[in-house]
């Protein structure tokens, strides 16, 4: 992970620590945030959201991939790929 | 030892579908005239396949002089809609009685409000000239993502856009577009009241347990005689009641957009038939792997549908709750 990914993981942990809607001590970077029930439907909007006004980046159709929102690191890493 | 059956395609269908109606019936007299103590129905006649099912029913169970048919179309309506729902009430002999609810809801500035939002995605999008619908992303049923909601509008040339809709706007254009159905059922309790009749609720077994319904609006009745039948059994329900063929072979559609929209693709993401039978796996515990050999298909795709109906289950419980009364003042 680059210096600048984990830059933005620590601005996504914030933020999905702040949001979720369960156990929140229990969230590791590589929890499956989705799978295990910590966002739901709505979350997932709100997420999206945050992620365009926080990084300025646009989320597409193609975007909406398992590997893309997965985790913590997953949404860090996609994060810093549309950066680039 | 399990009396549970195997797994087949055909496990949700009704073996005895005269028994059902009559067992309906029964409960539907019972119900309404024993224990709401009500003189007859009201039933909201989209010409659709559920209402006019539970429309059906209603003419069975109170005989055509005690049931009234209310349509109640405003100006994105689908012109077929009324056709069908006249064509349903004269079959049965029943009264139909039409309420434009148009106006109601620009006085609620339901369009005004909704048209709001859209604009806000797409700057050009002018009511006159565009129709507009919001749909559910295909890839999201068969993954561990929630869905996420898109906005489409279409001008007049058939020329369509799509975009990922964002929360405030999502939520702005459902809770605009839910006037509809509220307004819809303040209209049948209108006439329920004036009758001193009950208020027949059409939503079927998927729309109770998935969501799919107003809180308050569609989900706002006296009885919901379908309410625990599979798609596919409300169908076998219509052919033996003599629902009409032309609303038996539509497609179900929201009629809520101005734009033509099936459920499939506002909310359900699988033709029914399909979603019956994933459906009555997952709630009778069949295991992921039994019902992808019967439906032919990956068991990682079958685990993924199953996690979204749980998902579904649980995000909408909200709309089934009563209200949360037990606040100051309970029995000790």
């Amino acid at each position: 992970m680059t210096e600048e990914t984990i830059k933005i993981r620590d601005k996504v942990k914030s933020y999905v620590l702040q949001a979720a809607s369960a156990d929140k001590e229990k969230i590791k970077d590589t929890s499956l945030i989705f799978k295990e029930g910590y966002f739901d439907s709505m979350g997932f909007m709100v997420l999206i959201s945050f992620l365009e006004e926080e990084f300025g980046i646009k989320t597409n159709d193609s975007d909406l991939l398992e590997e893309n929102f997965e985790s913590i690191n997953a949404i860090s890493e996609f994060v810093a790929r549309k950066s680039n | 030892m399990s009396s549970k059956k195997p797994f087949s395609k055909d496990i949700i269908l009704l073996d005895d579908v005269e028994a059902v109606v009559n067992e309906i019936i029964n409960k539907l007299q019972k119900d309404v005239l024993r224990n709401l103590k009500r003189l007859g129905a009201i039933v909201g006649t989209s010409g659709g396949i559920d209402s006019s099912v539970c429309f059906a029913l209603s003419a069975k169970a109170f005989g055509p002089d005690k049931v009234v048919g209310i349509m109640m179309p405003e100006k994105d309506s689908s012109k077929d809609s009324e056709a069908l729902a006249r064509e349903l009430t004269a079959k049965f002999g029943v009264m139909a009685i039409k309420e434009d609810i148009t106006d109601a809801l620009a006085g609620f500035k339901c369009y005004e409000r909704r048209d709001e939002a859209v604009r806000h995605v797409f700057p050009i999008y002018d009511p006159k000239s565009y129709k507009m619908k919001i749909g559910i992303k295909q890839s999201g049923l068969s993954n561990n993502l929630p869905p996420l909601f898109t906005l489409t509008i279409i001008d007049s040339k058939g020329k369509q856009e799509d975009q990922i809709l964002p929360v405030k706007d999502y939520l702005q254009i459902v809770a605009a577009s839910n006037f509809k159905q509220r307004c819809r059922m303040a209209t049948l309790y209108y006439h329920a009241e004036a009758l001193h009749y009950a208020v027949i609720g059409t939503p079927n077994k998927h729309e109770q347990e998935q969501g799919f319904f107003v809180k308050y609006g569609d989900g706002g009745a006296d009885i919901m005689p379908i309410g625990n039948l599979y798609k596919s059994q409300v169908y076998q329900l219509a052919e033996y009641l003599g629902v009409p063929k032309s609303i038996i072979e539509r497609t179900p559609t929201t009629d809520t957009y101005s734009a033509e929209q099936t459920q499939e693709e506002f909310f359900f993401q699988l033709p029914f038939g399909l979603m019956d039978r994933y459906w009555y796996g997952f709630e009778n515990d069949y295991s992921p792997e039994e019902v992808a050999e019967v439906m032919d298909e990956p068991v990682d795709k079958v685990k993924a549908l199953f996690g979204n109906f749980e998902r579904k289950k649980k995000t909408t419980e909200y709309l089934r709750m009563s209200p949360i009364r037990d606040y100051y003042g309970l029995k000790v």
